[in-house]
């Protein structure tokens, strides 16, 4: 929208003079989606009369200034620490740790093993729980879970299709006797989309497999657990890929859209559906960038919700996200400095209204993050939330003429990247094409150029450089002892050893039956596969024979 | 006639590439792609070992699915027991003259198999959709005793024609839906294929693609009723084994009495870059004032291109040690 | 064959990803770069295994081999210099590129790599570092034949 003429207050022209004359060569300032930022804002910039129609109030449609009436006020973020390390007993020990420490919520990240369908046997030993927790089988979850109310505390599963571990921890609530309808939480890694584009790392099944198997998964918590949030649609990896914040959000939310048409094509109840529907995105250091990013998204969502798909409930329209800050933006050089950056991006997150947070430990470009520098990375979210007072006021930045434009602007690029993505036929469709790779692969070089022409000024990497590194305070980090991995390789063996074959065999031979029959769920039995005693190599190896074996486009 | 003599460590290296090393092979392609000093020698050497292997080329399209297939036939052909040689050709950036050659992530499947040999080339600027090399690639992969020879080119679409000089088998795959792409095989590449594929034949609009491509070969090819048009799902191999049952077909077609295939349209291709080679190179060494009046004809329009190149070949002119007569003819003196 | 001193053909380079990680924007810009400097590179995808990644060098006739490692995957690098030796390509030069602890840093020059890359490298000084070892590994190649 260009600036309203009519808005312009008299003394603006004399004030541009003055700046034109101090600043003859002043250059033009882009952000990273590509938007021209002005050296001020003013009401020309924004008419406040449109304040209704574009901003409303928080807790009601379009959810510009947040998503509920008392936002941080009435219940702070969710502290969302991702961990995992080691072995099972070595995570349950950080967990309570950690929730000593402050963290609200349960996260598990396993071994990037787990990510490619291997157990500990059919790995390389040297690399077995560096980056996340080793989990094979149920008594590995019972493990990790010791001493843990899941029926009181949200856990956030890294777990991408076909759900091994969240088939696992509903296993263990059954042998706690603790019914499914009290365990909450979110598969944090249910988007094949994004993993297919953007994060190999947890692409499992082909495209087609994977579109069902989600589809199961959806069916089957809305039904039998009713506070899991089975769909998280991630932006995270796209942004950390190297897709610009307006990409990241567009994409996020065209592949929404098509999970929510594939989700109407199985007949489901949008309504319910939807209101289970949560978002996932990276918080990059451009700071401003970042908080119209949400707004942008947030109003562009409920739009999508009540017009393109007919849904009035605001519930089902709310945007709920998680935040996790921009590890792309950390640097080697001066670690330290990466407290100041998290900062600012979590800043940039709250601002943005999310509902939980993840901030990065400063050391995570050094190495896994160690506890010391994990621990500094939640004192920063207390200290902003206490010391700072960040959540005193809603939505504190709304209003401010610079980010109601921008918001604005924000919301011009994404809407336009969605309607290229509809001409495509919608994200499956351009993911499969490569259309969407190859845009992000383009943004990654050019901001890659604009940091090798100086254009983009990174402390300490083409700026301010220093000759020597201050001493770091944390002790590097160790390595999971071997043998502590031998053991666990060993009790994996005593684990098949003991279980009732028979029956892992019935309960693998069944899910390869479900998979070949469009009528029943995968999901179902995933479960029936984890309680029989199945490991989770063993239950994807079923669904890869039957529904194929994922393998991303990569468009170099 | 002479030819180029091999050196001592180029007798070493095809002793291997014979004993089915490969490292042996891939160091001679290295020769060979980087046209050094000793790639004439090895080529030589390896002639007579040659006409073995099933080539097959394969081109089409970009989006077509050609890598896919590739990866298919690789399958199908290891399930046979046939040993499988790729070369896979990716464009060279205009601008740098670097490339990226990413065809060996679709193949990954195949990477440990010690049955399968792929190498990557960058065009180097050739056009055509190959490497300029890849036909004498082709007869050390065919030397060192690889079954089967698979040849996938840049996909840029259009002028791949050539793959019909070097490859026996020649198959043009397309995909349902590649709308103006069909334009681009129609423009010649149709004449020389031996088996035309639908690649993706799940997909809507594939019978209708086939139905157009059965059109069109009817319009530009005599008993096109014989060029088969074959429906693939090469991610799921559906389509494979029919394929190759006509690729067999196509290649014993091709092979002589003696069960060889016949190799004079590769050999005949291989001589006609090795005479531009020759060619060119004697023309730069060149100094003489008369062709320093040939470009002064030419300059002055007197005479053009083809005319101009007409007089150096006919008249020996590019011989190593150029006659006085020709030199009169050119000169007028 | 004939000694040479610099680069005789275009340097191939192989970028590409051992271990369990899948993340390769690293890996990605880096081949980039180096195309647009007029190397030829041949690019996987990330998983590789050791023994392919060997076997893939030898078909391909590499000078340098670029490994990339966001997670821990630079633990096996050793692991693959031995392999390299075993297939007799002991003249191809090995850099590692990602994020390595400065205390393992150290083990992998031990096991042979040429140069270890951090995060917010200096893209010339890697473009510039790779075609001088593509250098050596042809000169080192041309000798073993």
């Amino acid at each position: 929208m260009p600036r309203n003429e009519q808005l312009a207050l008299p003394g603006f022209d004399d004030w541009q003079a003055a700046y034109d004359k101090q600043l003859p060569d002043g250059k033009t300032v882009r952000n990273r989606s590509g938007i021209e930022v002005q050296p001020m804002y003013t009401p020309a910039d924004w008419d406040g009369n449109q304040y209704e129609d574009k901003l409303g109030y928080p807790g009601t449609a379009p959810f510009t200034r947040g998503i509920y009436p008392t936002m941080h006020r009435g219940r702070t973020w969710s502290q969302r620490q991702l961990i995992g390390l080691g072995i099972p007993k070595q995570y349950n020990e950080r967990l309570h740790r950690m929730l000593k420490a402050g963290t609200s919520a349960i996260s598990m990240i396993p071994c990037n093993s787990i990510y490619r369908g291997l157990d500990a046997d059919q790995c390389d030993p040297l690399i077995l729980g560096t980056c996340g927790t080793i989990i094979n089988t149920v008594d590995d979850m019972e493990t990790c879970l010791d001493g843990i109310p899941i029926d009181e505390i949200s856990t956030a599963l890294n777990d991408p299709l076909p759900f091994t571990m969240l088939a696992q921890v509903l296993t263990v609530a059954e042998r706690r006797q603790i019914p499914w309808t009290k365990i909450s939480g979110t598969a944090n890694q249910s988007d094949y989309i994004s993993h297919f584009v953007a994060n190999h790392m947890f692409y499992r099944l082909a495209l087609p497999g994977s579109r069902r198997v989600l589809l199961d998964h959806i069916e089957f918590a809305r039904e039998k657990v009713p506070n899991w949030n089975p769909m998280s649609v991630v932006g995270q990896h796209m942004q950390q890929a190297g897709a610009t914040p307006a990409e990241a959000m567009a994409f996020t939310l065209s592949t929404a859209i098509q999970n929510t048409e594939d989700c109407l094509s199985r007949g489901m109840d949008l309504e319910d559906v939807l209101t289970r529907f949560t978002f996932f995105f990276d918080i990059s250091v451009s700071f401003f960038e970042e908080v119209a990013k949400f707004r942008a998204g947030r109003r562009i969502w409920a739009r999508i919700v009540r017009d393109r798909f007919g849904i009035s409930s605001e519930k089902a329209q709310r945007f709920k996200f998680h935040g996790q800050t921009s590890g792309v933006d950390l640097t080697r050089q001066q670690p330290l400095n990466n407290i100041a950056r998290v900062t600012a991006q979590a800043i940039a997150g709250i601002f943005g209204g999310l509902q939980s947070l993840h901030t990065d430990s400063f050391d995570e470009v050094l190495s896994t993050p160690t506890e010391d520098a994990a621990r500094i990375a939640i004192a920063t979210q207390n200290i902003l939330r206490e010391e700072a007072h960040l959540t005193d006021v809603i939505d504190p930045l709304g209003g401010s003429y610079y980010i109601e434009r921008l918001t604005d602007q924000m919301e011009e690029e994404i809407v336009a990247l969605m309607e290229k993505i509809d001409d495509l036929g919608g994200m499956y469709k351009a993911v499969e094409s490569g259309w969407v790779q190859g845009k992000i692969g383009a943004s990654a070089m050019a901001f890659q150029d604009r940091i090798t022409h100086g254009d983009e000024t990174i402390v300490g990497v083409n700026a301010y450089q220093v000759d020597s590194e201050v001493e770091l305070p944390v002790k590097p980090l160790d390595r999971p002892a071997p043998e502590d991995i031998e053991a666990f390789i060993e009790n994996l063996a005593k684990y098949k050893r003991n279980r009732d074959q028979d029956a892992v065999d019935r309960a693998l031979d069944d899910l390869g039956d479900i998979a070949n029959d469009n009528k029943r769920n995968t999901f179902e039995g995933v479960v029936n596969a984890s309680r029989a005693g199945a490991t989770q190599s063993e239950t994807i190896a079923v669904l890869r024979a039957e529904l194929g074996f994922g393998q991303p486009l990569v468009v170099a | 006639m002479t030819k180029s003599e091999l050196s001592e460590a180029g007798r070493r290296l095809i002793e291997r590439l014979y004993a089915g090393n490969p490292a042996a092979l891939s160091r001679a392609i290295t020769e060979v792609e980087n046209e050094t000093a000793h790639a004439a020698s090895l080529l030589a050497a390896v002639q007579k070992s040659t006409g073995k292997a099933i080539t097959i080329g394969i081109t089409g399209p970009p989006g077509a699915g050609k890598s896919t297939l590739v990866n298919a036939l690789i399958g199908e052909y290891r399930a046979q027991d046939k040993t499988v040689a790729v070369i896979a050709v990716d464009p060279s950036s205009p601008l740098s003259g670097g490339a990226i050659l990413g065809d060996r992530i679709r193949m990954a499947e195949h990477s440990h198999d010690t049955g399968v040999f792929v190498r990557s080339f960058a065009s180097r600027g050739h056009l055509g959709g190959l490497s300029r090399t890849a036909g004498r690639v082709i007869d050390l992969m065919d030397a060192a005793g690889w079954d089967i020879i698979l040849i996938e080119t840049v996909g840029a679409g259009q002028s791949e024609v050539e793959v019909a000089d070097i490859a026996a088998v020649k198959i043009v795959v397309s995909a349902p839906g590649l709308g103006d792409d069909i334009q681009a095989i129609k423009a010649g590449i149709l004449e020389i294929a031996d088996i035309l594929v639908v690649n993706k034949c799940d997909q809507p609009l594939a019978d209708q693609t086939k139905r157009s491509l059965k059109a069109m070969l009817k319009l530009k090819r005599q008993g096109s009723q014989d060029i088969p048009v074959l429906g693939t799902v090469a991610t799921t191999s559906e389509g494979l084994p029919e394929l190759v049952g006509e690729i067999t077909i196509a290649d014993e077609k091709q092979r002589l009495g003696t069960g060889l295939v016949d190799r004079k349209p590769r050999l005949r291709r291989n001589l006609a870059e090795a005479l531009g080679q020759l060619a060119k190179q004697r023309l730069r060494q060149n100094t003489s004032p008369e062709i320093d009046a040939l470009v002064a004809a030419l300059e002055s329009g007197e005479t053009d291109y083809m005319a101009a190149a007409e007089t150096l070949l006919d008249g020996g002119y590019l011989g190593a040690v150029a006659d006085t007569a020709a030199r009169a003819r050119i000169t007028g003196s | 064959m004939s000694e040479v001193t610099n680069l005789v053909r275009p340097a191939k380079v192989l970028v590409t990803k051992i271990g369990l990680d899948g993340h390769d924007r690293g890996s990605r810009i880096v081949a980039a770069a180096l195309r647009d400097a007029g190397l030829e590179v041949v690019y996987t995808a990330p998983w590789q295994e050791i023994p392919t990644v060997a076997k893939l060098a030898l078909e391909e006739d590499v000078d340098v081999i670029g490994v990339s490692s966001l997670a821990t995957d630079h633990l096996l690098v050793p692991k693959l210099m031995k392999e390299l030796h075993k297939a007799g390509l002991d003249y191809v030069k090995v850099i590692v590129g990602g994020i390595v602890p400065d205390n393992e840093e150290q083990d992998l020059l031990d096991a042979g790599v040429a140069r270890v890359f951090h995060p917010g490298a200096d893209m010339a000084d890697i473009v510039g570092t790779v075609q001088s070892l593509a250098g050596e590994a042809q000169n080192d190649a041309a000798r073993q034949l």
